[in-house]
Order: structure tokens, then sequence, then C-alpha cells
């Protein structure tokens, strides 16, 4: 017997005629790690969507568009909510500079973010409770003053935060420029009073007819506040200074709309209504002029062109939809008519791009025209009125001097939005105030806390670019348009132009993100590993996982991820969780005969579920 | 063990090898049967064939694209806890030779009919031995019947010892082509109660089932693969135990006692003895008994199962004689006899004896030709000579071809 | 004997990952029938299909793993990243040790020895073993109609042995076997064997089609579709071969989106019911086989009369789907629209001193 006597050394038991018993799901098949293949590794790093960055007060956009696409429709709103106290109004105002920065814009058509995001607020608006709650009570007591996009964006964030707030408002009816700058067609009252209810139902009191300077004082506001926040906005209009400005008929923007949205207008237009300006202010005027009776409406601009115009594009076309026409390159000098506008004289005028003089240049030279109208409304910016305020806080421009945190000095004083204003000397857009409004609270919040400020900082390189994407997974899809009211009939009403977006719609929409440099939990690594090494507990935005042992640093995966969130890190980089091996594979002494007995007990153990 | 069943259905039938081996094939209830057709042993699967459509044998019935596949299709189904029947012939044989090494090696007891047929060139249908023999070392159990009879005992004892645990190895049950495959004797089927008690299911311990899995043949570094060999080689020495008691058992359920090694036919005073296997032996007997007649102390030993070769066995019976003429029946082109392969084996088996008999090598009933009496008492002569001289003449004869 | 009747499973068909404009995959089982800790390649494209494959056919199931580089790299010392069963078989046993496989169930089943839903058998050979060794016993398989599914996963050589020309590596194509020299400029000069449509042709009552790793959800609906179909299927799946093909990495997914928008790999079903060809598989667009074929070293060597011939190539694989020809495609046919390949000066050089 040629085996008598044989006898196979441990280190060298293997399992019956080599039949390996299979390995777990869930460790692999531990006795191969791959991992010391690799030189590059995948890692999960998702980066700053530009609609994000974009946006004035950073909603997470790509965020809950994908809530959206996957039908979770009240999380979504949640998210919106955490930075936007009224997707109801922005989702119907914004100027939307998210859509302006979305990648999509560079492949076929930008989202239509906008129409999702009022989607998403007039499902809040019909909810019977906001998902927003109160922050657990801090005891301390802030006062806002003004009820307008920041005002309005910092009492509601204060509020979440624990404050107890008071709002003093000016007017009548809180809202700020919500109210007395939009036109209801644009902006109906009932979902902005809506909006306000909800930050009352937030625990926020507002007190209206309440005016600084008259009602409260500095001192008052100091001695009975833990701090304030200034947010009174730009409310006196400012003059072309043109001649005769001062006869009847001539009207200015803000308060012209103001008044009709305060329900307190008595004007009566005339047949031919001129509006002097070119920004969104006497785009709007020039429209609810068409509204209340004009039958001929021109705008006449400086600009010599729709292009220079500083207002929102597609509220210039729908302008011109509606039958206003344009008149560029004039400036008016005087108002004519005996006590009651009759005509405009107008010169032919550019923009000299001047800074801190004036930045017109009037044509004198050439001859005057004579512009018959029955009415004219001014609408070229508004300035603050800050009487009230100690001067050492106030500025040149006549607004608030405030520090880089919003901050007045090292009072316990915040001002924020128009009133501000130390950005680009451009009036701000209602989703800008409210993330100034946002910013200041927080940063109010850190001052009374004691915290250190630190100003937000976004690294430009993990914006994402539409070039680390994979645009194959992405086939080109048009963008989903919302219904307007066709032209002709929106003279004779006050009803909303653009309609709002229905499910089936806002889902298509929203489906079209492609959640740049964000897991979406599309499943793509997941399928394409060759290990397969990425695993999942659930499937969730970036719940994905990477079994650093066996990855062998192909990057298949970064390379298919549709949105760029995976990102190569070289080896080099990590000091931690690597595999070190000594040969290039690592079978342990004895492991084979551990196999073995494995594949011996293989009969009693349970039978695999299949 | 359990005494003989009772025996209600047994029954004798006078049928061919081929058929007999058909007939054990379904007493053995076997699930998965492969074929490609070749001379001879096709009769076997074409009765198969016939059973399965009559609904006598539920079984998957195969016919393969080649013997190779037939092999590999035996492979599968065995992997996957099937019992399995092929077989084949000649060439045939050859043709799946890939599959030999890989069915041991993994331990599938994959049962292989052969009725043997020289192989090419040219095409001959008659039978040799080299078919399977050129397989001999490949891990399967092997041995040949010399009747029908016998070939149907040997199918059911193969798959009772390939199964058994201790060893999963396959089998070849060999049979010369037509002196065994296609001539007719008086078979007797047993009854299937009898069958019941000798055989139980095939049941692998590490089938290809999705309840259990397991991978079947990895890859292995090379230090890996003496450990398998040396296991595959306990196994094949480890089954001549087994061989011994499913032999004992057969003769208690079945009233037929073969011995598993060889089968020594007058060698009682025998002086000179022929070593051979397979179908000839028939002939061999007659032409004995005719020498005893004439007082040729010349007696038959033959080997009844060649793997797992039984050396001591061999050794201990060879040894008793002066003279060994070893009846080849395949070839061996430039080996140690310059004849055949079976003479390298006895003579390896009889060196460690004090006592040397000597050792000739025939070459008879090459190509298919009947060994006739005539060459028998030719090969006797041959053996009594060297008896005379003490020592042999050369040694391999090819007969009929020397005077 | 009682026969009990086999139960055979029917796997959903996924929805397509592009719902409308959202790319979302759909929902997978949880169950991981291949686990890492395997040898493969970095990037390998076979390896991709196999978990692709498994994933979709899920645990019941048993593999059957001809010799090639699912073998030797996936199982390498006695290891496995098998977690359903599987089986080795030599390199021409593909169709018949599936077969083996798939008759011993319908045996076991029908004869009470096995008790379960008739597992899904898969056989994984590479295209040595499908096109050329293997062919006739994976033809007798698809013949007798077992019902089991047959893969290819074409590399379009043989891998692990060390790169050589198999008869599915294209025209134009550097192996080993077949290398450039200044004979033989353009290194394979056969085309290669239409191996799916010699399958579809030869067996009409399969379910065969073709896919690529490109396109993972088709790809598992294949295997689906081929497992659903009660009888036996045949799938031809383009993985590319890093090693072999001589491009980074990362591109294993990609090429195998190029070489189907090229016109190299067509890709489409057979449907045994209706008996004809379904080609309403439609890349995102079409592109010259130049896009293809300068990401991948072995056609690094290539003249302008060799692009054009597998442009001419690639046009006839259109012109057979019915797809209309953008003149474009046609104009890049002509050996005059065509330059060599960047590296096509140095590879003569480079392959002699090899």
């Amino acid at each position: 017997m040629s085996t008598k006597g044989t006898h196979i050394p441990d280190w060298l038991t293997v399992p019956f005629a080599g039949i390996t018993p299979a390995p777990s799901q869930e460790k692999g098949q531990d006795l191969f790690p791959t991992g010391n293949w690799r030189s590059i590794r995948p890692v999960y790093r998702d980066k700053l969507p530009p609609c994000n960055n974009a946006c004035g007060t950073n909603e997470k956009i790509q965020g809950y568009l994908d809530l959206v696409k996957r039908g979770k429709y009240l999380d979504a709103y949640a998210l919106i909510k955490e930075d936007m106290p009224f997707p109801s109004v922005t989702g119907r105002v914004c100027y939307h500079p998210c859509e302006q920065a979305c990648n999509r814009g560079q492949y076929d058509e930008a989202i239509s973010i906008r129409a999702v995001e009022r989607f998403l607020g007039d499902l809040g608006q019909a909810l019977a409770r906001d998902v927003v709650k109160p922050g657990k009570p801090n005891g301390k007591k802030v006062a806002v003053v003004g009820s307008g996009p920041a005002g309005h964006s910092a009492a509601y964030q204060l509020a979440r935060l624990g404050y107890k707030v008071t709002i003093l408002e000016k007017s009548p009816k809180a809202g700020g420029l919500n109210r007395g700058g939009i036109p209801d067609w644009v902006l109906p009252q009932r979902v902005l009073d809506r909006e306000i209810e909800r930050l009352v139902e937030l625990g926020v009191t507002i007190k209206t007819n309440v005016e600084v300077g008259k009602d409260v004082t500095w001192d008052g506001l100091k001695k009975n506040y833990d701090a304030c926040v200034l947010a009174v906005g730009l409310t006196e209009p400012n003059s072309v200074r043109a001649e005769g400005e001062n006869k009847d008929g001539v009207l200015y923007g803000l308060p012209f709309l103001r008044d009709i949205g305060m329900g307190t207008s008595k004007v009566k237009l005339g047949a031919r209504v001129a509006v002097i300006g070119g920004g969104n202010t006497a785009i709007d005027c020039a429209r609810e002029a068409l509204r209340q009776g004009a039958v001929e409406v021109t705008m006449i601009t400086v600009e010599s062109n729709p292009e220079e115009m500083p207002c929102v594009p597609e509220d210039l076309h729908d302008m011109l939809e509606e039958g206003v026409e344009l008149l560029h390159g004039r400036a008016m000098t005087a108002v004519l008519g005996n006590g009651r506008v009759e005509a405009l004289q107008l010169y032919r005028a550019r923009f000299s791009g001047a800074i801190n003089a004036s930045p017109i240049t009037v044509n004198r030279g050439a001859p005057a025209e004579r512009f018959a109208v029955d009415n004219v409304i001014i609408a070229v910016g508004q300035h603050a009125s800050l009487t009230w305020l100690p001067k050492e806080f106030k500025n040149e421009r006549g607004t608030i001097n405030v520090d880089r945190f919003g901050r007045l000095g090292d009072t316990n004083f915040f001002a924020a939005g128009d009133i501000v204003q130390w950005g680009s000397g451009q009036p701000l857009m209602v989703v800008n105030a409210v993330g100034d409004g946002k910013r200041v609270a927080f940063n109010l919040d850190k001052v009374l806390r004691g915290e250190p400020l630190e100003p937000r900082k976004v690294p430009v390189d993990v914006i994402m670019d539409l070039n680390r994407m994979n645009m194959t997974y992405f086939p080109h899809f048009p963008r989903v348009r919302q219904a307007m009211l066709p032209p002709v009939s929106r003279r004779k009403t006050q009803g909303e132009v653009i309609q709002p977006f229905t499910e089936q719609q806002a889902v298509e929409e929203a489906s079209r993100c492609f959640s740049c440099g964000t897991c979406n939990a599309c499943d793509n690594c997941y399928l394409v590993c060759p290990e397969p090494c990425i695993v999942r507990s659930a499937r969730s935005n970036g719940l994905y996982k990477i079994l650093v042992n066996y990855c062998k640093g192909c990057r298949v995966c970064i390379e298919e991820c549709p949105t760029g969130c995976l990102e190569g890190v070289p080896e080099l980089d990590f000091d931690t969780g690597v595999v070190r091996m000594d040969t290039a594979f690592a079978i342990s002494p004895g492991l084979h005969g551990r196999q073995a007995q494995e594949l011996l007990n293989l009969g009693s153990r349970p039978a695999k579920e299949i | 063990m359990a005494t003989t069943a009772i025996s209600t259905k047994k029954k004798t039938v006078r049928m061919n090898g081929c058929v007999a081996s058909a007939q054990a094939a379904k007493y053995a209830d076997v699930d998965v049967i492969t074929a490609y057709p070749i001379r001879p042993y096709t009769a076997t699967m074409m009765a198969l064939a016939q059973m399965v459509a009559n609904g006598e044998l539920d079984a998957e019935y195969i016919v393969a694209d080649s013997e190779h596949s037939q092999l590999s299709i035996a492979h599968g189904a065995s992997s996957s806890g099937a019992r399995v029947f092929t077989g084949s012939s000649g060439v045939g044989v050859q043709f799946a030779y890939e599959l030999y090494s890989p069915i041991s090696g993994s331990r599938m007891p994959v049962q292989m009919m052969i009725a043997d047929r020289t192989l090419d060139p040219p095409g001959d249908f008659g039978s040799e031995h080299t078919d399977a023999l050129s397989t001999r070392d490949m891990g399967w159990l092997m041995g040949w019947a010399c009747d029908a009879q016998e070939a149907f005992d040997n199918h059911l004892m193969a798959y009772r010892i390939g199964e058994d645990p201790r060893v999963l190895l396959p089998q070849m049950v060999c049979q010369d082509g037509f002196f065994v495959s296609h001539i007719t004797t008086d078979v007797e089927l047993p009854d299937p109660g009898q069958v019941k008690e000798f055989l139980p299911p095939y049941k692998h311990p590490y089938p290809l089932d999705p309840r259990h899995p397991v991978s079947h043949g990895p890859q292995i570094m090379p230090e890996q693969g003496p450990p398998l060999q040396l296991e595959r080689a306990r196994a094949m020495e480890g089954s001549m135990t087994v061989i011994e008691q499913v032999h004992d058992e057969f003769a208690q359920i079945f009233g037929r006692k073969y011995d598993p090694w060889v089968e020594e036919f007058m060698t009682d005073g025998a002086e000179v003895v022929f070593f051979m296997q397979g179908g000839h032996a028939v002939t061999a007997r007659f032409a004995i008994q005719h020498l005893r007649d004439e007082g040729v102390k010349v007696g038959l030993v033959r080997l009844r199962t060649i793997r797992p070769y039984p050396t001591d066995r061999v050794n201990k019976v060879l040894s008793k004689f002066k003279v060994v003429g070893v009846i080849e029946t395949n070839m061996g082109l430039g080996s140690v006899s310059s004849g055949g392969s079976l003479y390298a084996e006895a003579c390896a088996a009889l060196y460690e004896s004090p006592q040397h008999p000597l050792v000739i090598s025939f070459m008879a009933g090459m190509g298919g030709e009947a060994i006739v009496l005539k060459e028998f008492y030719w090969m006797t002569k041959k053996m009594m000579e060297a008896q005379k001289r003490g020592k042999i003449e050369k040694r391999t004869h090819w007969v009929g071809f020397e005077e | 004997m009682p026969v009990i009747e086999v139960q055979r499973q029917q796997l959903p068909i996924l929805d397509s990952p592009n719902q409308g404009a959202r790319f979302y995959n759909p929902d997978l089982p949880s169950s991981e029938p291949f686990v890492p800790g395997h040898r493969t390649c970095a990037g390998c494209g076979p390896a991709i299909q196999y978990r692709m494959t498994s994933k979709a056919s899920g645990d019941n199931t048993i593999l059957v793993g001809p010799t090639g580089c699912m073998y030797v790299a996936n199982s390498s010392y006695l290891c496995t990243p098998y977690n359903v069963p599987w089986a080795h078989t030599q390199i021409g046993s593909a169709g018949s040790f599936t077969a083996g496989v798939a008759a011993a169930y319908e045996a076991m089943i029908r004869k009470g020895k096995w008790k379960g839903t008739f597992p899904n058998i898969i056989c994984e050979a590479g295209d040595g073993s499908a096109s050329d060794i293997g062919l006739a016993s994976i033809s007798g398989a698809l013949y007798r109609n077992h019902d089991c599914l047959i893969i290819c996963y074409d590399n379009e050589q043989y891998a692990n042995t060390g790169i050589q020309a198999s008869s599915r590596t294209p025209y134009g194509g550097m192996t080993t076997f077949s290398p450039p020299g200044p004979k033989v400029p353009e290194a394979k000069t056969l085309y290669p064997k239409d191996l799916a449509r010699m399958m579809a042709a030869g067996h009409p009552h399969c379910y065969v089609a073709t896919a690529s790793v490109g396109y993972p959800i088709d790809l598992m609906n294949k295997v689906r579709k081929g497992l659903n179909h009660r009888g036996a299927a045949y799938l031809m799946v383009y993985t590319p071969c890093q090693k072999g093909f001589v491009y980074e990495t990362p591109r294993s997914i990609d090429l195998g989106r190029l070489v189907v928008e090229c016109g190299l790999y067509p890709i489409w079903e057979w449907n045994p019911e209706k008996r004809a060809y379904d080609y309403s598989f439609r890349p995102q667009s079409m592109r010259p086989v130049s896009d293809y074929l300068k990401l991948q070293g072995r056609f690094g060597h290539l003249h302008a009369e060799h692009i054009a011939n597998l442009q001419k190539f690639a046009n006839e694989q259109w012109r057979m789907m019915g797809v209309e020809l953008p003149e474009a495609l046609s104009q890049a046919a002509d050996v005059k629209n065509q330059v060599n390949m960047a590296a096509a000066a140095e590879a003569e050089v480079v392959a002699q001193t090899l």
C-alpha cells in the first residue's frame, strides 16, 4: 500500500477533492484580499451643485429635486424650509439664479427649479400644520424691524433657533416688499398671508403699524431686546430729477404697486402710460398699468437695447407678450403739461458707466422729443430713510454700515436686506434678502452664545462642473414648461399669469436634475463594479461604501458615476484602512484546513434560502 | 447484512453483453444516460433508448454530440447528484480522454460501459483492449467481464463500490467487443427488491446544490496538487477493502460468488498458466480442459480487476507456477516487452517474490481475431519449452506469425 | 413511479434605468452570488459581466465555468468568489457539462430526488471555449434544448493564456498569435466568426441575443429572458479585456458602449416564437470605428486602409440590422478619409523587438 504511512501536513490540508465552500456574502472571499493592488482609491465626496451655490440663500436644490423625483414631497418641502421660509413666494417671484447656474443649461435646458419650488411651496401651504417647529426656547428676545423678505427670513430662523421674536412692521399689513413690491398676478396676497400665518404659528409676534424712529427708538430696542435685526428696506422712491416731476399724473413705481397691494390705491390711469426705468420694478409697473386699464403702455429706458436692461429676461418677454412697447436710449428731462402731465420731454441718452457721479449722459445737442402720455410711472430705484439711526452706523450711500457678518459695530444690532447694500449697490432680489436674513440670524445666534464668527467659505473646486460628470446617462430631454394665461386675457385679470406645475410635471421636471456632484443612489457604481466591492446597507443617497480590502482601484465606478460624486484619491494619501500584504496573495497557514473542516460541516449547516 | 430477498421476479433471459449492461443500468435506476454511437457498445444505448421510450426506465436520455461531450455531460450530471450511465468503444474512448482525470479527480462516480474495439487505423470493428487500457491510470476503477452475466453483475457492483463514500471514484466496466457484447447467453435478471437491498441511492456529499453552495474544481497552487493526488491514490487503494466487502455482499444477496481480483481455473497442480482478462478466457477454459485431458499441467488465471491492480494477490497466485503466459489483447508499442502492457504489470507484481516464474507475453486476440484452440495449444507449447529450458526464448511472441 | 412536475422560475424583467429624464437603476435583489476577493485584473470586463449576470439570476442558480479567465483568475488557490454552486469544466465541455447539470435536475426533480424549483443553470464560457474548442458542445446543448443559459463572455481572445487570437478576435487586432510585422501590417487578417448569428440560425428554437457590459440593464434583462425561456438560451456579451485590449481600466464600461455605437458589436435578440431577429435596440449615437479603435493599444499599429476596412465591416453590420447609414460613416469607409493610428509608425519596430 503506497499510501500507508502517509500524512498530509496541516498547512497542506485541502478540502475534499478541492471542493471549496462558498464564501459569505457579507465578508466576501476573505482568503484573498486584493486591496493592495490599488494605487488610486475611489472616494465618495459630495460636491456642491452649482444651483445650491448660486442660490441667494443656498437652498439645497439638488436635494429637494431628488426627493421630488422619488415622490417624497413632504421631505422635499422640509428640506427647502431649512433655508427658505416661504417657497410659495420665491417659487413665484424668484429671479432664479440657480437656473442660470444649472449645469443642465449647458447641456440642453436648465431645470425649471422655480416651478418645482412653487409646487413644493403650494404643497406646504395646503398642510394643516407646517413641518417646521420652533426651537427649544432659550429665553432670549429679539426684535426684527421690518417684515419684508430679509426680516421674515431672520425672524423665521431665529424662531427655529429658540428665540422669542417680535417683528415690528410700519405698515398695517406684514410682508414688506413681498406685499408692496410684487403685483397680485405674480404673487397673490393669500399666498403671502398664509406664509405670514406660518410665521405666527412658529411663535413670532408681529406688531403692525409700528414705525421705528416714531413708535420705537434705538434706545428702546436696545433696552427691551437682547438683540435686534434691522431689515427696514429702502422705502423712499428715487426721483429722476426732471422738471415738473410734481405734476398730477406722475407716479412712483413702488408706492404705485404698494398701494395696489395694500388695497389702498386710489389711482385711476389714463389710456396712455409711460414707465421710466428698465428694471424689474419698472416691468411690474408696466404690466400692472395694463391691468389697471391703460391701453398703451410704453417703457422708456436709458439702456439702448433689451439685453442691457437690469431685469429678468423672462419677465421682459412676458411683458412684451402682453403688448408693452419699448423705447430705448431716452432720458426723461421734463414732465410737460398744465398742472397735469400731458407729455414727456425726452432726450437721447446713454449710460456712461461713471461711478459716484450721474451715470447717465444726456445728449442735449439732439432735438428734444415730445412723448404724449396720460400718466407716467417713475421706477428708477429707492433709497432709505434712516433718520432714527445713530450717525456712526450710517454710510455715504445712506444705508447702514455693517461688518461682513451684518453686525453694527460691537452692538447686538444686526442689519439685513436692502438696507445694508454692501453688495453690488443694486437692490437685492427676494432670495438674496432671504439669504441675508438667514445668515444674519445665524451670526446673531453665535454672538449671543459667545461663539466666534467665521465667514462662509465655498472652495471653488468643489462646485461641480459639467465636465466632471458622465453625460452618457442623461439623454437630452426638453424642459417642462409652465402653462401661462394667454396674453390677451391677462389685461382683464389680477389672476396669476404663470400657472403651477401639476404633480406629474413637477416630478418630470425634477427628474431632469443631474444631481451634480451628489450621490442620488442611482446604483450605477454598485452595478458596474467588477469585484463587486461596492456595498450599501440600504439603497439611499450616500450610503454606499467601498470595501477597501478588495477594491483594486480600476476606477470604473468613478468613470461611470453619472453625477461625479465619486473621485479618485491617490492611495498614498491614506494611512488607515489599507491592506498591506507581503505577497501577491495572502493565504495564511492552515487556512485550507479550515476550509476542509467547513466543508465537512456543510451538511449540518442550515440550507440557504433559494 | 440481510439475507437474500425473496426473489419473486427473478428471471433468466437470453441476451448479449450489451443488453445485459443496459439491463444493469435499468436495475440501477440511473437518472441520466448519455449516448453517442460507435460500434460495438452502441447496442447498449439502443436498448436503453428503447427502455426509456417504453417507459420502463425514467431517465434523461441524451444523445451527445461526441464522446467528449458524453463524458462531460456525465460529469455535470454526476456533480449535480444524479446517477449516470455512459459508455463507448475504441476511438470513442480516446476522444473523451480529456475528461477521465477531471472526473476521477473531482471524485464523481460516473459509470462507463466499454465494449472494446481496436483503435484506428485503419478502421476495424474488432475487439482489442487497448482503448480502455490506455486510460487505466486516470483514477477509474476498471475490470473486465468474460460473459454477459458477469457484465451485468459487474455494473451493479461497480456502482456500489464507486459510490461508496470511502471511494467516490468513477468506474469503467469493460467487456470484449463482439465476444461478449454480441454473443447471446443466459443472464439471470434479479428481483428489483434484491437490487434495492444491494444498491442504495446515489448521494454525493457535496453536489452542486443551490441550498449548499460549493465550488467544484477551483484552481490550486502547485503545492496543493500533491495532497489532492495523494487523496485520490488513497481512495483508489482504499477501494480494495470496499471491493472485497461488496463482492461478499453481492454473493449473499444474488447468490453468485466472484473472486474480486482473479479467477483461477484448473490451477491445482498446474505448472504453466495463462494470465489474461476478458472474454477469450472462455475459449482458454476449453483449451485447458483438452490439454489437461492429455496430461499437460496448464491452468488459467483471469484478472477480473485491473484498477486497483491486485498486486499482492497476483504475486501470491502467479508465484505458485513455473511459467506464466500473459495474453495481451492490447498494444503496447515499444513497451517493456515490445508487446502489450499486461506483461509489465504482471512482472512488476512478481518482482518482489523470492521465486520468479518465467513470464512470456503473447500478442494474441489482436484486431478482433478470435484466439482459437490451436493457438492456445501453441502458446502452451511455448510455455512448456521455456519451463524445460528454464529460460524464455524471447519476451514476446506474435501468435499466428511464428512457427 | 410517481412523476413530479418540474416547477420553473420566472424572473421579472427590469425597468429601464432611464425613466423619462431620470437615470435610476431599478432595484435588484440584495443577494450577492458573486463576491469580491478574486484575482481578475482591475477593471475586468468579464468580471463585470459575471457580477451583473449572477445578480440577475439570483441565489437559485448553478454556474458552470469552463476553463478561461473566469476559471483561472476567479478561483485561484482554492479560493472561490461564487456564493452559488459553481463547477469548473474543461474548455471544450461548456455546453455538455451544463447539459449534464440540467439533465440531472430534470431527472432528480421529476423522480423526487431533489425538491425545489428548477435552478437557473448558467454556463459562462469565454469566446475561446464558445467559438472554438467548445463550439460543438454548445451547439449540442442548444440543439437538445436543455433548460439552461449559455453565455459567451466575449473578450475577443484567449486572455489568461497570455492574449492569443481566437476566432472572435477582430480584424486588425494584435495578439501574441497575431502580431503585426512588415509582412502582416494589420496583425490579424481574418474577420471574426459571427458566433451569435450562427447560434440563432442553427438553433432557431432557442432564445439568442447579444449584449454588452456597456448596457447593464439590457444585459441583465437578456439574462433573465434567457433563463425564463423554457429551453436553451444563448447570450453573447462584449466584455473588454484591459490586459489584451490595452486601455485605461476606467474605460471598461465606456468601451462597452463605444463598440456598439461604432457598429462593431451589433446588439440584437432572436425571437424564437416569431423566428425573427429583433433589431430594435438603438445606441444613443452612431460613430466611426476610429473612435473605438483609438482607445486601445491592440489597434495602435493600424494604417488608414485597415481602419477603412474595419469601417466597411461595421457598415455592413449596420446594414444587416436595417439601419440607414449616415453619410459620414459611408465616407469613413473610404481609405482617403482615414489616417494611420498615431502609434503606427513605431508599431512595427516595437513588434519586432518583442
